[in-house]
This record gives C-alpha cells, structure tokens and sequence, in this order.
C-alpha cells in the first residue's frame, strides 16, 4: 500500500468533493479539449487531431498552403463570409414576418428601432453578395492553379453547386423585404424560370411539356408573385437551401482533406519569405520521424507511399494554419462590418403590383443572363446558362492533364494563352454589344422571321459559340486541353463582368441603351 | 511563435472591427433621437420656473417612444424628437421641440391619433430624413405634408360644412372653387362627372411614380405636381386637354382639396362625420359644376385651342331659339360625338335626370319668347344643286367642305342630329339670314352679306340633303 493509497483512504469524501470543485474549471476544459495550451509538437498535433471542429484539417499543413500568393485565401473568405451570413441571418430571422401584410414594415422595424438591427442587416445583405463575388473569385482561382486535378475533379464539380447554391440563396432573400425591388425582381426572375416556353411554343409542344410554366408555378406557388410566393421563398431561404448548403459544404472540406489538402506545384521549395508565414517545426521533440509514414487510411485509398518526401516542407497546423486561418477570419469580418457599417442595403416603397419598376431588373449577378434574355428568352434564361453550368461540371473530366498542377496559369504559354482569350473576349464581346444596340438583330431586319431562328441565332447563342469554337482552336493549335479549358474560362469569367456590368450600368428604361445611369430620363 | 505576417493582419483587422462594432454599439444606445432628448431635457430644466418644474424634468427618462394606431395597425415614432408638441411651454421654442399650433391636439391627442393620420411622412422611421420621407431617394410615398396642404387630412374625417366653420377653412374653399371651376365635366369624384378627365378619386393618396416630374420646378412632390399643374397644365404634360390656369393661392387651393381625394378610408374610430343628405342644387350651381369649365357664362360662342374647335354658346338666346328642352336634353343626355361633349345620362356621369333638368332650366332662363321671324318661302323649294355652289362658297369657310365643322374650324358640324333632324328647317333658314348673335356666324341675308331668301333655301335644302 502506497502513500497515495492511504491518502485516498484517509480523505473523507466531502474533501474530495471540494478538490473536484476547486479544479472544475480545469477539468472541464481539459475534458472538452483534451490539452492544455499545446507547447510541445505532440501536443500541436493532438490538439488538432482530438478536436472535432479543428479535425478537418490536417495535424499538418504544406508551406505552400499557407503562402498567402497561392490561395490567396478565398475559398476560406467564402466560407466565413457564409458563417456571417448564417450568424447575422438568425438575428434578423428574429424580427421577420414571413407575410405580405407584415414583411415590410418588420424590416422596417429592423432598420429603424432593432439595437444594430440595421447594420446586422446590411451585413447580412453586403456578406451574402460578397459570397457571389469570393466564391467566382475562388473559382477562378482553384481553375488557374489547375487545383480541379489529381484527383479532385468531383470536388470541383461540388464546388460548382455551392456556387449554383449561393445564387439561389441570394436570390431567395433579395425577394424577402417584399418592397418593390422585390416584387420586380420576383417578376423578372419567374419571366426567366418561364422563359422555356419561347422554345417550347416554337417547337408547338407546349401543350405536352410545359416545362417553363411548371418551373414557375414552382419558384412562385402560383402565375403571379402574392402571399404564397413569400412564403416559399422564406421557406427556401430559411431552411431548405442552408441544410442543403451545409451538407455540400461538409462535402467539399472533407474531400479537400480527403485529397490531401490544397494542390501544390511538384517542384516545391520553400523560400525566405515563407518564413513570414509559416514557423518550421520543433526537430528536436522527435516524436515524428524525418520521413513521412502511411497508415491504413492512405493505403485503402490505393496510394503509393511516397517516402521521404515532401517532408521537409510540412509544418504544424497549430499554431500555423489556425492563425492564418483566424487572420482571414477577421480581416473578413472587419470587411464586412466597415463596409455595413457605411453602405446601407436598399429598400424601396412598399411593394406595388400596378407600378412596374423601369427598368424592372433582376438582382444585379442575374443581369448578366437578363441582358442575354432581352436577346432570347429561352437561350438567356434556360439555354445558356444550362449549357454554361454543363461546361462547367465538365471541365474536369474533359482536361486530364496532369502536368504542373498546383503552378498558377500551369506555365508561360498558359499565361499566354489566358491573356489572349482576355483580349480577345474583352474586344469581340463588347463589339457584339455595340452592334446589337447600333443595328439591333434579326427581328429588326426581317420582321416576319419564325421566332425559332432567333432563339437559335442571337448575340447570346453566337458569342458562346465562338467561345466553344475558340477554345477547340486553342486545343487544336497548342495540342494541349489544359489551354483549350483556360480560353474556355477566361472567357467565361469575362462574359460574365462585361455582361454584368454592361446591363446594371448601360440598361435604362425599356431595357434601351444609355452611357450611364445619370442619362435615365427622369420620370 | 506565430508568423508575423497572419499576426499583424489578425491584430490589424481585429483593431478595425471592435472600432466598428463599438461605433455601431454607440449608434444602437445613441440613435438620431436620443440627441434630441437630450436637449429637450436640457430645455426643460432651463425653463423650470419652480422647483418642481425642475425636478420633474429632471427625472425625464430618455427612450423610444412611440404611439400605437390601432385603427390603422402602424406606429409613430414622430414623438421621440418632437418632444414638446402638448408642453404649452414650449409654445415659443425651436423646432423640433415646438408646441403643437392651435388647440387641435386637445381632440386629437396624441396618444390616440399619433401624428401621421393628418401629417403624413414615415411614422416608423426614427431619423429626419427617412421620416418625413422627402425626395427620390427616401422612397416613401408619403413624404410629410407641408403647413399649407395640411388642412387636406381632415376631410378625411370631417365633412366640408364642419371644416369651414371649425379652422378648416381653406380647403373648404377648396372644395368650393372645385365645385365652382366645373372640374366635375370632364373629371369623376365619387361617381359623378365628365369622362373626358381621368377620375380622381385616388388621386391624393397617389404614389409618386404615377406623376411625371421632368417638368415639375421645385420640389418633386405629389402635392408639387399638382399645384404647377393646376397653374399651367401643359408644362407639366404636353399634350394634356385640361383647361385651367389658376393664380398662386387658388391652385393651393385646389391642390389642398386634390389632396383629399385618398383612397384609403380612415378607420371609424377616427371619423367625426355627418352624412346629412345631399343638398338639391339649383340650376346655376349645377351649370357650374358640370358645364362651366367648357362653356364658361354660356352667353358667346368660344374657340378653344386645345380641343381645336368652337364650344357653342348655350345660353345664348340665339341658340335657345333654336333648341327647345326637348332638344337641349337629348344634346345633354346622350352628348356629341366626336366632340367632347360626353354624354350626360345618368349610367354614363352619375348625374341625375332631375339635376339635368334643372341644369336646361337654367339654360334656358334667357329663351326668347317669340322664335324668330317667319321665313317668307317654304322650305321645300331649295334645290340642293345650286345650294352646293352657294355652300361652298360662302360657308365651308367655317363649317368645312363636307360641313363636319370640327377641328381648326369655327363652324359647328352640320351633320349633326340636332341640325338634321331636329331643327326646323325653316330655322335654319332664319339663322342663316340672320346669323347668331355672340357667334362668330354672321347674318347672310339681303341686308348683310347679300343672299337671297331662294339662295338661303336652296343651302338648306342642300344642308339637310347630307348623307347621313
């Protein structure tokens, strides 16, 4: 019997109980995170390894994930930005009333007597159109570095529905305040949801397959937008379309870690500056062997284990990562709130079914596809986007190629390549857009041409033809599809900001031309 | 041991943000209004003139305040800086904190009626600009009234004959200068009145967009629209038909009655109405009402230069001779065609067949008892052949070659009814050689322009012979 024994013995059992509250403190937080402050490398990775919210990452991080030059911190600047979205979103879902009569004088309310309710509110708005804004960025920036391969093609495909879900929820909440901006807005996007009809009435099958009306009917519970429509669309802003995000969200960080975090050129080496960001592990803990070892999780995914490589370049997630992580955090954070902080989110009168807006638009990421659909309906509104978000998905699965992932714009000549589809683009597509407002289009010179032959030949259909046929080109002339995919994404991300801007800025009344929003004839 | 780059963004922005969150921290405890409390506390301490005075200022809580309309499901906010509106000493002080004007809040309190019932504006909104909701960019339709069109909110819930005796004078002179200028013949209110205007029932409580302000000088207003429109119609919408120029006080006037055409009904708690039955207007009043916008006293004959044609004299004695009741009333009831003459039935303007009457009455005051001088050969000697050389000659010149009259010419249209069918053709005849005094149709007979009685019948004849 030892000392301890006796002593355990000899303690009557309300000094236990004082013991135990003494140090409840102590012990409660080291049952929730297992550690204390963690100052040895084991204690670095336990920390990371038994957290359930920090196990999604890896207990160690590759320097070149934590150059601020390579992902330059989008994908996480989306992430948070939807954190802040979800947090400022439960704070107004407090104070909102989901009712025609209701909706509008409660954000009202929000704005006017809510503590912070206004600012909240702006952050709410300005976060949620950030996410349009980082999430393309994002994308753009996981397609340069070519970070779509070895292996992450599915995530990339997954990436694009959370795109496709941002839209959505964007949309969903511009309709909420049910001022006219909303009404309106509902009005054009469910003309768009309709808009298959151009195509289903030429072909003469509307009667069997009214896809565009069932479409409708479905975003507005009904042909035209009322009590039922808000309903809905809170129902989807609120519930269905945040779990849906979720999920898909949950999806692609686990495949990112799945895969073995971010991409990374083959030929790494770290520099000096990488020193600013990233602090070298302690080599003397020797826990750790100087190679890198496998267990079985790496071996059921059938890999070869690589030893004694890249090693040298892996350093701690704690503190490494955590605090590059918690540094964009913030500095999204300070964003958004400065920017609420000044820029109020508009609100208009009371909405107002017998005074149309003029111009009654779409939310400003949809005007793109609203000036394509004052070309053809169907192809502005079903046809091209389909068929954009169709090259999208693809992209992965059509270029295969495996050399210089993780190098952004792959090497010179993809460098090349991405300027001159810039250039290219950037010149063709507003010279379509000054020959469309100059001359107009086919219905302008033959007023009785069939309805079918524009939907088929317009601005729109031609310009993502020759983007299609340009990229085949590029294939063709440099043998690689890797350049033909990047000509294909300029020029997508071009048509997307000239489109963009071109219908918010240079669009006035009756969808007619105008330098700028100055020129409107004032009503 | 962190990298110093993450570090310095993460203190960097962190600095940032708890600025920005303590500075809308400070908006949220001091909002717009709070200043104002502030202040007004401070006013009232100042003007304490005893103790007591002071020290119920002094426990002056300050807070959102607001007050309730039941009725009508909405708050107003207005009181959280128009602090002293029922303080009577604050009779002289500035605004916002000035005392109510008059002694309209002792029956209407404001706990009952708030401020937005009879000022307009945004009673939710709790700063100055997004509550009294002016200009484009506040989008609210309502922006507050101004002191002059203020009086436009009681009609709401009193009657016209109450407001001019009780402090609501002048837009019960508003009502009677719409009454009196005959706005009612070609606008309806209420049912009742010309269809040649638009029907302004609504009309003041309009959103803003319904109004076309390119041409408005001054602020872009509901109220605004209105009163430049009443001053000089065509300025403010080119190709408008109306027919009115008021001088300054009138069209406020007229813009404070305008104003009280809202279509939303205040709820009953508010009201204080008496719906005493219609009172029988005489003929002269209903002439006003109804006629005297076009026809003006109805004793000459006039040219208007938007319609682009002659309105007749219908109180002229000279046309009385030749319209009988009989003859004014089918003219009333079932109007001109193709002039602006709408019809008058009652399915058509609301109005009465015994007002119609009294209106030919009235007309009809100045008709001369004996009708005209007989005309010396009968009527059905005319040949139309040389009445055609004669027509053309001598009258297309204002009733136009196929004698439709009409626009740009002086002339009344001949193919009319009244002057095919219904007219004696021997007056005709009379008319022609006598002409029509307080027209422009002058006499055509031997002694004017030189026209034998044979001519003159041959004209008619050939008048009458117009296909129909």
């Amino acid at each position: 019997m030892n000392e301890v024994e006796v002593n355990e013995i000899e303690r009557s059992g309300l000094s236990k109980f004082t013991d135990n509250l003494k140090s409840l403190a102590a012990t409660v937080f080291g049952s929730v995170f297992r550690n204390g402050s963690p100052n040895s490398d084991k204690a670095r990775a336990s920390a990371i390894f038994n957290n359930f919210f920090l196990h999604i990452q890896g207990t160690k991080t590759h320097i070149n994930t934590l150059r601020p030059s390579y992902t330059l911190g989008l994908g996480l600047i989306s992430f948070f930005l939807l954190v802040i979205v979800v947090a400022s979103g439960i704070f107004l879902m407090v104070y909102y009333n989901p009712s025609v009569e209701n909706a509008y004088q409660s954000v009202k309310n929000i704005i006017y007597v809510v503590f912070g309710g206004n600012v909240t509110r702006n952050i709410h708005k300005w976060a949620g159109e950030g996410m349009i804004i980082f999430v393309l960025l994002h994308m753009a920036r996981v397609f340069f570095t070519g970070s779509y391969k070895s292996g992450r093609e599915f995530n990339w495909v997954v990436g694009v529905i959370l795109l496709i879900l941002v839209f959505v929820l964007n949309l969903t909440g511009y309709l909420l305040p049910w001022d006219q901006l909303s009404y309106w807005a509902l009005v054009i996007v469910s003309n768009i949801m309709q808009s298959p009809r151009e195509l289903t009435d030429s072909l003469g099958i509307t009667r069997f397959f009214d896809v565009g009306t069932f479409s409708r009917e479905f975003f507005l519970a009904g042909m035209v937008p009322g009590k039922e429509s808000l309903n809905r669309v809170y129902l989807f802003h609120v519930m269905v379309l945040p779990l849906i995000i979720s999920v898909f969200a949950g999806i692609h960080f686990w495949r990112i870690r799945k895969d073995g975090g971010m991409t990374k050129p083959d030929a790494f080496s770290p520099t000096v500056s990488d020193s600013g960001y990233a602090v070298p592990p302690a080599k003397t803990a020797g826990i750790f062997p100087t190679h890198k070892t496998y267990g079985l999780m790496e071996l059921a995914r059938g890999k070869t284990p690589s030893v004694d490589k890249d090693i040298e370049n892996m350093v701690f997630s704690w503190p490494n990562l955590l605090i590059a992580e918690l540094a964009v955090l913030m500095l999204t954070l300070a964003a958004v709130v400065v920017y609420s902080y000044y820029i109020n989110a508009p609100i208009r009168e009371f909405a107002n079914p017998l005074i149309p807006e003029n111009p009654a638009k779409a939310p400003w990421y949809f005007l793109g596809l609203q000036e394509l659909l004052s070309y053809s309906a169907f192809m502005g509104g079903a046809g091209l986007p389909m068929l954009t978000l169709f090259g999208l998905f693809l992209i992965p699965y059509l270029d295969r190629e495996q050399y210089n992932v993780g190098t952004w714009f792959t090497d010179r000549k993809g460098k090349l390549i991405a300027f001159e589809a810039f250039v290219i683009s950037t010149v063709l597509l507003i010279g379509i857009l000054v020959f469309a407002v100059n001359f107009g289009w086919l219905r302008s010179w033959f007023p009785e041409i069939p309805q079918l032959v524009i939907t088929l030949v317009n601005p729109g259909s031609i310009w993502v033809g020759f983007i299609i046929v340009w990229s085949l080109f590029v294939i063709r002339r440099t043998g690689s599809t890797r350049m033909g995919a990047m000509s294909l994404f300029v020029m997508f991300l071009v048509s997307y900001v000239i489109l963009t801007y071109f219908a918010t800025e240079m669009r006035g009344p009756n969808w007619g031309f105008f330098w700028s929003m100055s020129q409107w004839p004032i009503h | 041991m962190y990298s110093r780059f993450y570090l310095s963004v993460l203190l960097m922005s962190g600095l940032v943000l708890v600025t920005y969150l303590v500075l809308t921290a400070y908006d949220g405890v001091m909002p717009e209004w709070k200043h104002y409390q502030i202040e007004y506390k401070e006013l009232l301490i100042k003007n304490a003139k005893d103790d007591a005075t002071r020290t119920r200022a002094q426990s002056m809580q300050s807070g959102l305040r607001q007050t309730y309309l039941a009725g009508l499901k909405r708050e107003d906010r207005c009181v959280n800086c128009h602090l002293g509106v029922d303080n009577p000493m604050m009779a002289d002080a500035k605004l916002p904190f000035k005392k109510h004007s008059g002694n309209y809040l002792a029956n209407h309190p404001v706990d009952k009626f708030g401020c937005t019932v009879c000022h307009d504006g945004q009673g939710s909104a709790t700063t100055l600009e997004s509550a009294h909701g002016k200009g484009h960019g506040a989008h609210w339709d309502r922006p507050v009234l101004p002191l002059e069109y203020v009086q436009s909110s009681c009609a709401q819930c009193h009657d016209f004959d109450m407001l001019s005796k009780n402090g609501g004078a002048k837009v019960a002179g508003g009502e009677t200068l719409f009454n009196e200028k005959g706005c009612r013949g070609c606008h309806k209110v209420n049912g009742r009145g010309g269809s040649l205007g638009k029907t302004l029932d609504k009309v003041g409580s309009e959103p803003i967009a319904y109004f076309s302000m390119k041409h408005v000088i001054g602020d872009h207003t509901v109220y605004n629209w209105l009163k430049r429109h009443f001053e000089d119609p065509q300025n403010i919408m080119r190709n408008s038909e109306m027919k009115v120029s008021l001088k300054g006080s009138d069209s406020a006037l007229l813009t404070m009655f305008a104003m009280t055409l809202r279509s939303d009904e205040m709820p009953k708690q508010y009201r204080d109405m008496k719906y005493t039955p219609e009172v029988k207007l005489n003929g002269e009043s209903l002439y006003k009402r109804y006629c005297i916008a076009c026809h003006e006293d109805g004793t000459r004959s006039l040219y208007n230069e938007i319609f682009n044609r002659t309105i007749p004299a219908i109180r002229n004695p000279a046309f009385l001779k030749a319209a009988d009741d009989k003859t004014l009333e089918t003219i009333i009831k079932e109007g001109r065609k193709s002039t602006q003459m709408t019809s008058w039935k009652t399915v058509a303007s609301g109005v009465s067949d015994e007002d119609v009457k009294n209106i030919i009455g009235y007309l009809s005051e100045k008709r001369p008892a004996e009708k005209y001088e007989p005309f010396p050969i009968p009527m059905s000697q005319g040949e139309p052949n040389n009445g055609k050389n004669i027509f053309e000659t001598h009258c297309s010149v204002c009733h136009g070659k196929d004698g439709r009259g009409g626009e740009d010419r002086l002339g009344v249209s001949l193919r009319s009814p009244v002057v095919q069918k219904m007219v004696n053709p021997e007056f005709l005849a009379a008319t022609i050689r006598d002409g029509r005094s307080g027209t422009p149709m002058p006499p055509f007979g031997k002694d004017a322009i030189g026209l034998g009685d044979k001519d003159i019948a041959d004209v008619v004849a050939y008048v009458r012979a117009f296909p129909k």
